[in-house]
């Protein structure tokens, strides 16, 4: 099997080319950017993995955000840097052709494919509300899982059990780390996830052999490890007291913090407000409306979107007070957030 | 005049007030700087991991202003290098082939890493350079 370096340097791009190609790459990753040329030599040596990604109770919502993703030179290359062999909605083959590829790939590279897991898994009556060829979900999931390296939890149905786990949850709707405990999982949640949240880990994984530093919900701390307010562009509004009360008065036509209008941007772990979203264009706040919280465990059961945090959803007063202490010099925050990862991130490697 | 051309609409764009991010920012800058000239260490921030809206991008342009020297990269798109009015801070600009910003930094350092040719290409620059003068 070649390298990723060696099949770029054969196929023309130079060394400047892989550099640059990298430090783009360390930005997405969320590291540090003097790791680039750290990153560089990992990734010359690195070999594509395979990925089998399934895709369970979900609205392909979480595939139309990756394949979406909008700076097509990073994202292809990404994406020629795994072999995906089995994706129900983009590849060509079906039917018995379609198992019999991934079976294959199960058998080739066991023990070191990457298992891709959207939407969750229904479990009640013998988990017959979700299944293919005759196969529960339940079965699949499990047998898929044997053989992985690693399992990724893409979007909060897979994380958490998202929509389908909502009240009163007719199938019994459950997240992968219910039904997989012998294997590392990823999650990487969001309605959908960052398509470079996605790939961002993804590279991590090819670029360091292992999983990424995740935090007590599976998350990749590199991504979600600030909520959307730490890192808010209005937060200073917030600090200084500045709210809009209704979404048409004078303080949210002067772009001020929507707390009191819903945001749950204080206990929503995100990148959303610095990747942003569509090419960087802009992300909801920004758009004038909360945040809804959806990377977070049961959003959808936490209350009204339009009602201020409140503790008897979203945990206790402690909680929720520590999120609105923290950084109160919003400025300060900038720098020593990223201080605190750089930090991080240097012990860990 | 159509009805809602009647409707009184003000916009301000939240996205152009400077938030006051700018200024830790160029403290930073300044640690990193001193570091760099006393233990020769390089550093460099990632703008784009910073919560910074384009009112703090004019405030920071404006702040570092523009040095003695400016480069570009052509590879896999167009980079560009600038030194800041503050010799061995350099902003640098990585955009990919279909014109989008990728990375967004700023380098403390007496030269880019970007700027500077690899050993390796140079060597195979050598035998391409040996074969065009092979009579």
């Amino acid at each position: 099997m070649t390298t990723l370096g060696d099949s770029l340097l054969a196929s023309g791009v130079s060394r400047r080319a892989f550099l640059k190609f990298c430090t783009a790459l360390t930005s997405l990753m969320a590291l540090p950017p003097g790791m680039a040329p750290a990153v560089a030599q990992a990734l010359a040596r690195a070999k594509r993995p395979s990925v089998i990604w399934l895709s369970f109770q979900e609205c392909t919502g979480c595939t139309e955000s990756l394949t979406r993703s909008t700076s097509p030179t990073l994202e292809n290359l990404i994406l020629d840097l795994v072999s995906l062999d089995y994706h129900h909605t983009l590849q060509a083959a079906s039917g018995f052709a379609a198992e019999a590829a991934r079976e294959h790939a199960m058998k080739e590279f066991d023990g070191k494919y990457l298992l891709l897991v959207d939407g969750s898994i229904p479990t009640s009556d013998g988990g017959i509300y979700g299944t293919w060829g005759g196969e529960s979900f339940v079965d699949i999931l499990q047998q898929s899982a044997k053989g992985a390296a690693a399992v990724v939890a893409i979007g909060s149905c897979a994380s958490f059990g998202g929509l389908p786990k909502a009240n009163p949850n007719p199938t019994g709707a459950r997240p992968v780390s219910d039904l997989v405990k012998d294997k590392p999982v990823i999650n990487v949640p969001g309605c959908p996830p960052i398509a470079v949240v996605m790939t961002g880990v993804l590279a991590h994984y090819l670029t360091f052999g292992r999983i990424p530093e995740l935090d007590a919900q599976g998350r990749p701390l590199a991504f979600y490890g600030e909520t959307i307010h730490d890192r808010c562009y209005r937060r200073p509004f917030y600090d200084q007291g500045k709210f809009a009360k209704t979404f048409d008065d004078e303080g949210a036509r002067s772009g001020w913090c929507l707390y009191e209008l819903g945001c749950k941007g204080p206990i929503t772990h995100n990148a959303c407000a610095t990747v942003k979203w569509n090419a960087g264009t802009s992300f909801p706040i920004q758009s004038g409306h909360g945040c809804l919280g959806c990377s977070e465990p049961d959003f959808w059961d936490k209350g009204s979107f339009y009602k201020a945090l409140s503790t008897a959803e979203w945990g206790d007063a402690k909680t929720l007070g520590v999120a609105a202490a923290v950084g109160v010099a919003a400025g300060a925050a900038a720098a020593y957030l990223g201080r605190r990862r750089q930090d991080r991130i240097g012990k860990e490697d | 005049m159509n009805a809602i051309d009647r409707i009184g609409v003000k916009v301000i764009a939240a996205a152009d007030i400077p938030t006051g991010n700018v200024k830790p920012l160029l403290f930073e800058l300044a640690g990193m700087l001193e570091a760099w000239l006393s233990k020769g260490e390089p550093a460099s921030i990632d703008l784009r991991s910073l919560p910074l809206t384009r009112g703090d991008y004019t405030e920071l342009e404006a702040a570092l202003g523009s040095g003695a020297v400016s480069a570009s990269v052509e590879a896999i798109g167009a980079s560009e290098v600038r030194e800041t009015r503050y010799p061995g801070v350099w902003r640098v600009m990585h955009r990919n082939e279909a014109g989008e910003v990728v990375a967004d930094l700023l380098e403390v350092c007496g030269l880019p890493e970007i700027l500077r040719a690899p050993a390796e290409d140079a060597a195979d620059g050598l035998i391409r350079l040996k074969e065009a003068l092979q009579p």
